[in-house]
């Protein structure tokens, strides 16, 4: 691999690091708050791709307004998601929930499947597709817009968290729900935030992603198992962790790829994400347990 | 072999730093009753976990019936006959209370996945002696007419008397008790220190944490007092009573109260 | 079986039943739903070594189609490729799908609840993109076919009327021996290791093992019904065998109750009559169906809709005696 190849592989690799990034943002303000993994964060990144291309591709409104509706659709959907499956189901075990969000993804992707098909599809580039040249490595406009969007949200959320009242809340709530209450923070508003949040981020990074790398309604499983290695490198707590996990993960993938040799081609791209997802799960399961008996 | 049941030898745990236990000697004579004390965040329930294998000590030795078992993991120091509960029942919510007590007798009996599966004569063979054993047990405690229940059902007194059913049916040489008076009325701890007496009189050891003072000088013929990780005293109940670094912990403890 | 019949009534019942059983592939019966009959048989084996693990034993496994898959392509590939016996093909694939589960088992048995979750996920996926991409000896997407028939001596499974006989054959033998384990002491085991981990190893239990064990025994049970569908069908593609196939598995254990054996054959039963029958050419249509089903289920019965039916069954008997 030449430099040339490698800025490149590496670009590649922190532009996909970027979506996995956000989908890992979304784990970690839903677990931090209500200890529940939701299996179906990668389904708000597909939503945000399909339904920007519905509005944009097939109902012909502009740009930022088909945004603007795409996120607000999925953060209602989010919204949806907490009130009738997590807070009904609320003193479920961990295997109910895992089952039960599993559920909502699968629900969520056959609709969009019934609704709009099964085709890949690609919303138009934000602002072009003329490349830059940055030390003889071509980058994409939309690949700009992806890692911009990744570094925006994450400083936004990050000032959300510490600066503002309802982020306060939030942290308070994600360290410990009792003390929370105590101080007259309603633990299932958090929640709801927190799904709420979720979506949010997520559906604006399958926006953002969908003009480069495509959408369809499948997407979900992929990006949701990618985010979730992402997130789990901080052990579910840390938003800045996760976003650099994330982003780890892009690079490591992009790189294995570009060795193209042997098992390291595009055929396994996937499948070398999944075993570094092992290979971290299994380094960090003696920590893991400890911390499970610390809770 | 020694003539305690039970050592452990400056043993210690650490916790990322924070020191849980410090350098405990100890010695559980066989046949007796002995018990730890001590203020909340003593230790007490970390050098029970030490004990049973939940953790591993950072340092020192621990010794049961002379042999090192340090590294040894739970499960393999209940089948040498280290048994304990919870302070918390943590009853297998899924069983009736006899099959909570049967499952007990795993460690007693051998027949596994094959034998199961095709029901061939060893699995009835045990089967058979895991019930009657469990039966015993059950009796034991009192609760024999309850054994078809869910063991949940039961209230918190009759949980804790089936917690310890289920300890028993491991046919333990040292039984470890873990609070075994907290939640009860008087009137259950009364039928409790009886049954701790029986257990004694059945060649078991036994060794409990216990908050409740009144219940501990009224069983445990040798006390260790545990305070910030170290042990301040050790001695019969009225050695403890007397003794002035122990005082001054529980006044202290109550003061803060 | 029918734990709230504690009479002679349960000797004429499971005889009735299996009569009906053994009359159903007849033509003048319910012949046309053979096929759909052995599919459910086949469901069934996966699905009561999916309710072991989970329902039992609480261990999450959401790639268990891959060991389905695993166990069909090793039957497939030595019976027609190596023109090895299907029945020792059958029994090879068996014991490879064990062993590997075993090894596999060992590693990510440490992780618990989400972690393990999504450590299943991931595996099943693995082995499904080897299932794709190994297209020299897989056939790649397109799959390969001509796999042989199975056969006893001179006596060859041609038909779905003979092969209905052969599936539930097996089917029901992996039944009893589930329910055999559940009754056990090994079964008290992994009941136990659900209740309470810590409790199970105070009382001498060998947490890990255990968990290990009945994964790989799970994954065998998998690879049986793997063998049988792809001499069932003589054609095998990855397809069958990715992620939705996997929550397809825990819908059907989950409407069986996630720890009932015998709610497996339901719970396969009505999957598979809503995919193949009721919803056939409607897409994925089922998908928001079986969504659905794990929400609602899981929110309001998790113990299952079988077990919830009986539930109400057995509250309606006492009643009905009540009165008399």
């Amino acid at each position: 691999m030449s430099v040339d190849q490698f800025l490149q592989y590496l670009i590649s690799g922190i532009t996909q690091g970027s979506i996995y990034a956000l989908v890992a943002l979304g784990f970690t303000i839903i677990y931090a708050v209500t200890r529940v993994i939701n299996f179906a964060q990668g389904e708000f990144v597909m939503l945000g791709g399909m339904l920007s291309f519905l509005l944009i591709s097939s109902f012909g409104i502009p740009l930022i307004p088909s945004l603007i509706l795409a996120v607000l659709f999925t953060a209602i959907i989010g919204a949806i998601i907490y009130l009738l499956a997590i807070r009904t189901a609320k003193k479920a075990s961990v295997v109910s929930l895992i089952i039960i969000t599993i559920g909502v993804s699968i629900f969520i992707r056959g609709f969009t499947r019934e609704f709009l098909g099964v085709d890949s599809v690609r919303p138009p580039f934000f602002t072009g597709d003329e490349s830059l040249t940055i030390f003889g490595a071509l980058i994409r406009p939309q690949a700009l817009w992806i890692i911009g969007t990744t570094i925006v949200v994450t400083i936004i959320l990050h000032l959300f968290l510490s600066r503002t009242m309802m982020g306060n809340a939030l942290k308070a709530s994600a360290i410990s729900t009792r003390a929370a209450a105590m101080v007259g923070i309603d633990s299932r508003v958090m929640a709801l935030t927190a799904f709420v949040i979720a979506a949010v981020i997520g559906s604006i990074g399958g926006a953002v992603m969908a003009p480069l790398v495509l959408t369809s309604y499948n997407v979900g499983v992929m990006l949701g198992l990618k985010g979730f290695v992402s997130a789990s490198i901080g052990g579910f707590k840390s938003p800045i962790i996760s976003v650099i996990g994330g982003i780890t993960i892009g690079v490591i993938e992009s790189l294995a790829v570009g060795i193209n040799w042997g098992p390291f081609t595009s055929s396994y791209k996937d499948a070398i994400a999944i075993v570094a997802l092992l290979i971290i799960l299994l380094i960090r399961s003696g920590r893991l347990a400890l911390e499970e008996r610390a809770d | 072999m020694s003539e305690y049941i039970l050592q452990t030898k400056g043993l210690s745990k650490i916790f990322g730093g924070l020191v849980a236990l410090d350098k405990i000697d100890m010695e559980i004579e066989k046949g007796r009753i002995s018990a730890i004390i001590g203020p909340n965040g003593a230790g007490k329930t970390t050098l029970f976990n030490l004990i049973a294998g939940v953790y591993s000590a950072t340092s020192g030795e621990i010794l049961f019936q002379g042999m090192r078992v340090n590294s040894m993991p739970a499960h393999r120091r209940a089948s040498i006959g280290v048994a304990r509960t919870f302070q918390h029942a943590l009853l297998f919510g899924n069983m009736t209370v006899l099959e909570n007590v049967m499952t007990g007798q795993h460690p007693r009996s051998q027949y596994g996945f094959l034998e199961a599966a095709f029901r061939l004569p060893k699995s009835y063979r045990e089967e058979r002696k895991i019930s009657l054993e469990a039966i015993k047990y059950l009796n034991l405690v009192g609760l024999g007419m309850d054994k078809d229940k869910e063991a949940l059902s039961l209230p918190l007194g009759r949980q804790k008397l089936l917690a310890i059913a289920r300890a028993l049916a491991t046919e333990p040489k040292l039984l470890l008790l873990d609070e075994p008076g907290a939640g009860l009325t008087t009137l259950e701890k009364r039928a409790l220190s009886d049954l701790i007496r029986r257990i004694i009189d059945m060649g078991i050891t036994v060794l409990l944490v216990e908050h409740d003072m009144p219940l501990v000088m009224g069983l445990a013929e040798k006390i260790i007092v545990l305070d910030s990780g170290q042990k301040i005293a050790e001695g019969d109940a009225n050695q403890i009573q007397k003794d002035e670094r122990v005082i001054a912990v529980y006044l202290g403890e109550e003061v803060e109260g | 079986m029918f734990g709230f019949v504690k009479n002679k009534w349960i000797y004429f019942l499971v005889g009735a039943l299996l009569a009906v059983m053994v009359l159903i592939p007849f033509d003048w019966f319910m012949g046309k739903y053979n096929t759909l009959l052995i599919f459910i048989g086949l469901n069934t084996m996966v699905t009561v070594g999916l309710c072991l693990l989970m329902g039992y034993t609480g261990q999450v496994s959401l790639g268990q189609a891959a060991y389905y898959g695993i166990g069909a392509y090793i039957s497939a590939i030595l019976s027609k490729t190596y023109g090895v016996n299907p029945w020792l093909a059958m029994l090879i694939a068996a014991i490879v799908t064990g062993a590997f589960a075993y090894g596999i088992g060992y590693l990510i048995f440490r992780l618990k609840g989400n972690y393990l979750a999504m450590a299943t996920l991931g595996l099943g996926l693995i082995i499904w993109i080897l299932f794709r991409q190994l297209s020299e000896i897989t056939g790649g997407p397109d799959g390969m076919g001509g796999i042989p028939y199975l056969s006893i001596g001179g006596f060859g499974f041609y038909t779905t009327f003979k092969r209905y006989y052969l599936v539930w054959f097996f089917c029901l033998a992996l039944l009893l021996i589930s329910q055999n384990i559940v009754r056990s002491r090994t079964g008290r085991a992994l009941r136990a290791i659900h209740g309470s981990e810590d409790a199970a190893e105070s009382i001498g239990i060998n947490v890990a093992q255990f968990k290990v064990k009945i994964f790989a025994l799970s994954a065998v049970f998998a690879s049986i019904a793997g063998s049988l569908f792809v001499h069932h069908l003589r054609f095998v593609s990855p397809q069958p065998f990715g992620f939705l196939a996997s929550v397809k598995l825990v819908v059907m254990a989950v409407i069986g109750g996630l720890a009932s054996i015998w709610g497996a054959i339901f719970g396969a039963a009505t999957t598979n009559i809503l995919s193949d029958e009721l919803l056939l050419g409607f897409g994925e249509l089922d998908t928001i169906v079986y969504g659905l089903i794990l929400m609602l289920v899981m929110i309001f019965m998790p113990q299952g809709l079988f077990v919830k039916l009986k539930e109400i069954i057995v509250q309606w008997r006492s009643k009905t005696t009540q009165k008399v």
